[in-house]
This record gives C-alpha cells, sequence and structure tokens, in this order.
C-alpha cells in the first residue's frame, strides 16, 4: 500500500518534471504517434492482400497486433530507466543514490520516471482492438476486458523481467554491452503469428526469451486457435518463473556494485 | 556513551584491470585482462559514541569515500563488521537507510529537475513524515539555513551554496540520529560554509545527532568536530583529539627574533645554546628552531634578551595544514609513532 502511494508521487513528480519542458514533451507525444501509425501501415501493407497465413486471417493478424500494443505500451512505460541504466546508474555512480533510500531498488529504477508517451501506444491498440474485434468475433464485453487486463499485466511483467536480468548484468560488467537493443527489437518478433516462423524461432520466442507468452499466446487463446490454449494458462507460471529469476539476479548484482571512485 | 558505530577490521578489496591503450589494446583486452587488486580499505576499526561529531581527514585517494560508502550501505566490505544504529548496513538496507541521513557535497541528492520544495514532499513519502513534523522541521531548518527563499527554485538552477543548503536539510528532514557527510562544503564560499557549520553544531546540540564528516577544509574540524581520524593508504594513522595531534606534532617550534641594526644581527648569528638552530630570514631578522622537549622557549627568550638587544620577538606556531600536510607526505607520525599520546600507530 505505501510502495503502491510512493509510486503514485513518483509519477505525480516525473509528471511535472515533463511538463515543465513542454516543447520537448509535445514532439515526443508526436514522433511517437508517428512511430505507431508507421508501425500499424506497415502491418496493413504486408498483410492485406494474403487473405490466409499459416490459419490466421489479415484481421486476426491486425487484432493480435492491437493486443500486442496493450502489454507493449506498459511495459515501455516503465522500461525507460533500463536502457540508461548502465550509463546512468553504474558509469555515472547514480546507484548510490538509489541505495540510500528506503525502498526497494526495483521500486526506483522501474517507477522514478515514465516514458508517458507509451500511453499513446495504448490509446492506439484499444483503438485497432476497437475496430478488429468484431471482425474476429470477439465480443468486447467485461470478461474480455478483464482477461485483457490480466494478460496485459502479466505479459508486460514478463518483458520487464526479460529486461531486468539482462540489464542486471551491467552490475558485473561494466563495459557498455549492447544486449539490451537486438533483444529488445526481438520483441517484435513474438506480436506476429508464431506459426509462421520456423521452429528454431518457434521455440527461442517461446522458452529461451519467452516473448511469445506475453504477445502471441494471449491472444491465440482468446480467438480459439487449436493447440494453444495450454500456453496461455502456462502465462502466469512462466511469468513468476522469470521475475523470480530477475529478482535474485538483481539482489547478487546490487551486492556487486562497486559505485565510482569519489 | 552508547555507541552508534562498531566498526571491526574494515576491508575493502577492488579487482580492476588495467586498460591497455590504443585500438588494438582494446580488442586485446576483450580476451585478456590483467587484474589487479586494490586495497582500498585496510584493516580500519573504531566505534563513535552517540553525539560525537568526527572529522575523518585523509588526502585523495586515501579510502575516505570507500568508507563512507561502506558505512551507508552502498558498498558491500570484502570483510570486516560494521553494526551501525543496531544495524549491518548492506545485509538490512531498507530498515539502516531510515535511520541515516547522507550528505555528498560532490553530487546531489535532490531530483534535478524540479522545485526543492517537491523533492522534500517527495522525501516526506518515502520516509513518511507527519505533516505536522515535516512543517516544524522546515521552519526550523529555515531560521538557519534560509530555506524559505528558493525553496520553489528547481534544483538545477539553485548555486552551489544554496543546493548544499538544501542538500543538509534534506539530508535530515527525518531527523535520522546518525549523519554522513562526505565533504559537505566543497566549494562553497565563507558565508555557506559558515551557515552549513552553524547549523551542523545545532542540530548535534539539539537532537544529539551523532555526525562523521570526511573534508579537505580543516577549519571545518577545528570548528565542528572534537575528534578527528586520519586515514591514508587505507589505514587510520591517527585517531583522537585535535589539541593533542597538535601537541604532538608541534614539537618543533620557531622564535623570529627581529634586531636594531646589523651589530646586533652580528651578535644574534654567534648566538648559540644547545638544541637550538640559527637561520638567518632577513637582514635584520633570524629565525630560531628548537624542539620543546629540548629547550624552554621562556628560558631561550631570556638568554637572547641577555645578550642582544631586540626589536621584536614572534612566536611562529605551524597552522593545521602544515601538520597534516607532514602526516599525508609520511614526515610525521611514522617517526613520531612513539610518542603518540593515543591510539596512533603508524
Amino acid at each position: 500500500m505505501r510502495t503502491l502511494s510512493l509510486i503514485w508521487q513518483y509519477f505525480v513528480q516525473y509528471s511535472k518534471v515533463r511538463l515543465a519542458y513542454r516543447g520537448d514533451f509535445l514532439t515526443s507525444v508526436i514522433t511517437t504517434m508517428f512511430g505507431a501509425l508507421a508501425g500499424i501501415a506497415a502491418v496493413y501493407l504486408i498483410f492485406h492482400r494474403a487473405p490466409l497465413i499459416h490459419g490466421w486471417s489479415f484481421d486476426e493478424i491486425f487484432f493480435l497486433y492491437g493486443f500486442g500494443l496493450l502489454p507493449l505500451s506498459l511495459f515501455n512505460l516503465l522500461s525507460i530507466n533500463l536502457y540508461f541504466f548502465s550509463e546512468v546508474y553504474i558509469i555515472q555512480g547514480k546507484f548510490d543514490r538509489v541505495l540510500l533510500r528506503p525502498v526497494h531498488t526495483l521500486v526506483q529504477i522501474l517507477f522514478e520516471q515514465f516514458r508517458i508517451e507509451a500511453l499513446g501506444d495504448t490509446l492506439l491498440g484499444l483503438v485497432v482492438l476497437w475496430i478488429t474485434a468484431p471482425k474476429v468475433g470477439i465480443a468486447l464485453d467485461l470478461r474480455f476486458w478483464l482477461l485483457a487486463l490480466v494478460f496485459t499485466v502479466l505479459g508486460a511483467t514478463l518483458y520487464l523481467a526479460i529486461f531486468l536480468c539482462l540489464t542486471a548484468v551491467s552490475f558485473w560488467m561494466e563495459d557498455r554491452v549492447g544486449i539490451i537493443p537486438p533483444v529488445y527489437n526481438m520483441m517484435a518478433f513474438g506480436r506476429y503469428p508464431l506459426d509462421i516462423y520456423g521452429t528454431p524461432i518457434r521455440l527461442l520466442l517461446s522458452w529461451v526469451i519467452p516473448f511469445g507468452f506475453a504477445g502471441f499466446y494471449p491472444v491465440a487463446f482468446l480467438l480459439g486457435k487449436d493447440g494453444m490454449l495450454v500456453f496461455a494458462w502456462l502465462l502466469p507460471a512462466v511469468t513468476a518463473c522469470f521475475l523470480a529469476l530477475a529478482v535474485m539476479v538483481w539482489n547478487r548484482g546490487v551486492r556487486n556494485y562497486s559505485s565510482t571512485g569519489s | 556513551m552508547p555507541s552508534v558505530v562498531e566498526v571491526e577490521n574494515l576491508v575493502k578489496d577492488f579487482r580492476t584491470f588495467d586498460r591497455r591503450e590504443g585500438v588494438w589494446g582494446a580488442i586485446q583486452d576483450l580476451y585478456s585482462r590483467q587484474y589487479r587488486n586494490f586495497r582500498a580499505v585496510d584493516n580500519v576499526s573504531f566505534t563513535i559514541g552517540q553525539g560525537e561529531m568526527v572529522g575523518y581527514i585523509g588526502p585523495n585517494g586515501a579510502g575516505k569515500s570507500t568508507s563512507i560508502k561502506m558505512l551507508t550501505g552502498i558498498l558491500v566490505p570484502s570483510s570486516g563488521r560494521i553494526v551501525a544504529n543496531g544495524y549491518c548496513p548492506w545485509r538490512e538496507r531498507t530498515r539502516y537507510t531510515r535511520t541515516i541521513g547522507v550528505v555528498f557535497g560532490q553530487r546531489t541528492q535532490l531530483w534535478w529537475d524540479i522545485g526543492v520544495v517537491e523533492s522534500f514532499r517527495l522525501l516526506q513519502k518515502i520516509y513518511e513524515i507527519s505533516q505536522a513534523e515535516y512543517d516544524h522541521r522546515l521552519a526550523k531548518f529555515d531560521e538557519v539555513l534560509e530555506l524559505k527563499r528558493y525553496l520553489h527554485t528547481p534544483v538545477r538552477k539553485l548555486s552551489l551554496g544554496e543546493r548544499m543548503r538544501c542538500d543538509v536539510a534534506a539530508a535530515l528532514l527525518h531527523n535520522p540520529p546518525l549523519l554522513f557527510l562526505d565533504e559537505p562544503t566543497i566549494g562553497l564560499d565563507i558565508v555557506a560554509k559558515e551557515s552549513i557549520r552553524t547549523f551542523l553544531k545545532e542540530v548535534n546540540r539539539e537532537y544529539g545527532t551523532t555526525m562523521l564528516l570526511t573534508t579537505h577544509d580543516l577549519s571545518d574540524i577545528e570548528e565542528l568536530c572534537h575528534r578527528l581520524m586520519i586515514i591514508d593508504h587505507g589505514k587510520v594513522l591517527y585517531d583522537g583529539g585535535l589539541p593533542e595531534l597538535k601537541r604532538m606534532l608541534w614539537r618543533e617550534s620557531a622564535l623570529k627574533v627581529d634586531l636594531r641594526d646589523r651589530d646586533q644581527a652580528a651578535l644574534l648569528a654567534a648566538f648559540s645554546m644547545p638544541g637550538v638552530a640559527v637561520e638567518r630570514a632577513d637582514e635584520l631578522s633570524y629565525r630560531l628552531r628548537f624542539r620543546r622537549e629540548e629547550v624552554q622557549p621562556a628560558e631561550l627568550i631570556r638568554r637572547i634578551v641577555n645578550e642582544v638587544q631586540v626589536l621584536d620577538l614572534t612566536m611562529e606556531e605551524q597552522p593545521i595544514e602544515e601538520v597534516v600536510r607532514r602526516i599525508y607526505t609520511g614526515e610525521a607520525l611514522h617517526d613520531d609513532a612513539h610518542a603518540s599520546p593515543e591510539g596512533a600507530r603508524p
């Protein structure tokens, strides 16, 4: 409860910071929206001519894309510090300050800054769902929204857990290791039907870096695709495992933190 | 006096590797690295009692900051034991940090882009300070630090002096019984320094706050601390009071003698007394150096006045900076240790 109210405070304070630089904020909102629209346009151009790809219609792929924006945007909202973590917190030693506050380090790292623009993607995702749901035969009722909420939260948590594991590596390797950007780009693979990939990539996205659980499998479940249902039920367990792993690796890393010279 | 901080055989090793030069060197570094162990803090032990104000000094790279970082729970020691406020700083970090305040002179603890008061509000939430207590303390701090004038300015726009005052206030907002200050007066003008010192003294008197501060400005120590620890190469060289340190190291004194004319100067040049070295300072003034344990100053002055006509006599004392310089460069303490009154071992 205390943590929740603290997170809210962080959010309010950070919004003030962003609004203090109005021009910067507006530009950022606009470019983010263009980025999202370009993403949608790309999906449209690539898939609208193909009637059925591995049993997926264009509308279903579009629905998948829209739904995938929900956990992705929630993750983007919170993950901003992870990109700069090695640079700002380890190399510049800003992590000192984090360690001096009586709040768990992860809470501070995840909630001290937000990429507020990501909420635009959430909105876009909802619009896409609104348009495509009737075409793929899904009723936007209370049951659907509850499921969507659960899948969104679990999916975003899974994304966060995977990237936390990667971020924690910088506690041991002070070099600016470029491990995060390529993995970040891999996230997009998990937002298309996994059936279109070969077995190695499908296994990778399911069991090694399980992005498929955040994007693809929940939608396969909602659409009632054959043989996919069990994966959605595994989502909570996979998320829990990765979260536990992330927290463990992180806590070990914190102990290994060596600060800067002065 | 109950002890607030107990440190026993504290050691911190860092493992670094020497980076080779140039592009080819960087490539070589990728697959083979020559690691080197560096001992930043070497078997340090001490205790600090409740309400004590202790100065922690040493040259750059002596291990001061590393010690402070272990004491505040930022770094995990390689070996040794710390108990502070009853906690192990790195194992019980969240509970421990509630009971301490930390000020880093080189780096602000406040949020850079928002008004000072917003940072304070956030700290109020983080440390769960009641509104009544928050108001009371802010009013109290304002009396000495005069915070109200820039409470709504973003931190990045404050001058260094203003920022430091805010940083010190922020560290004490939750009324911690133990305060660490790492170079709190670095780069400040004399007014700002004075204001912060007065404030720290007042907080110590009123709340009995224990303080450990590192500094390069020895007037901080003279004004604030009853006890100082000198550390170099990771080892404690001296632990005791400032007056005792002065007495111990100021064994060599000098008497400056100004004379009326050249005849008198010739007389003084020929002056001799066991244990006294005569040095010419300029045409009509001489400096007589002597060791206090061998020569009584009163006896020396009596003999000088008897033998030559003197215009003026001045006893010259070394400034504290000179004493500390001699410790840092290794001239003092190592050979003087046998005469140390307490605790000082090379």
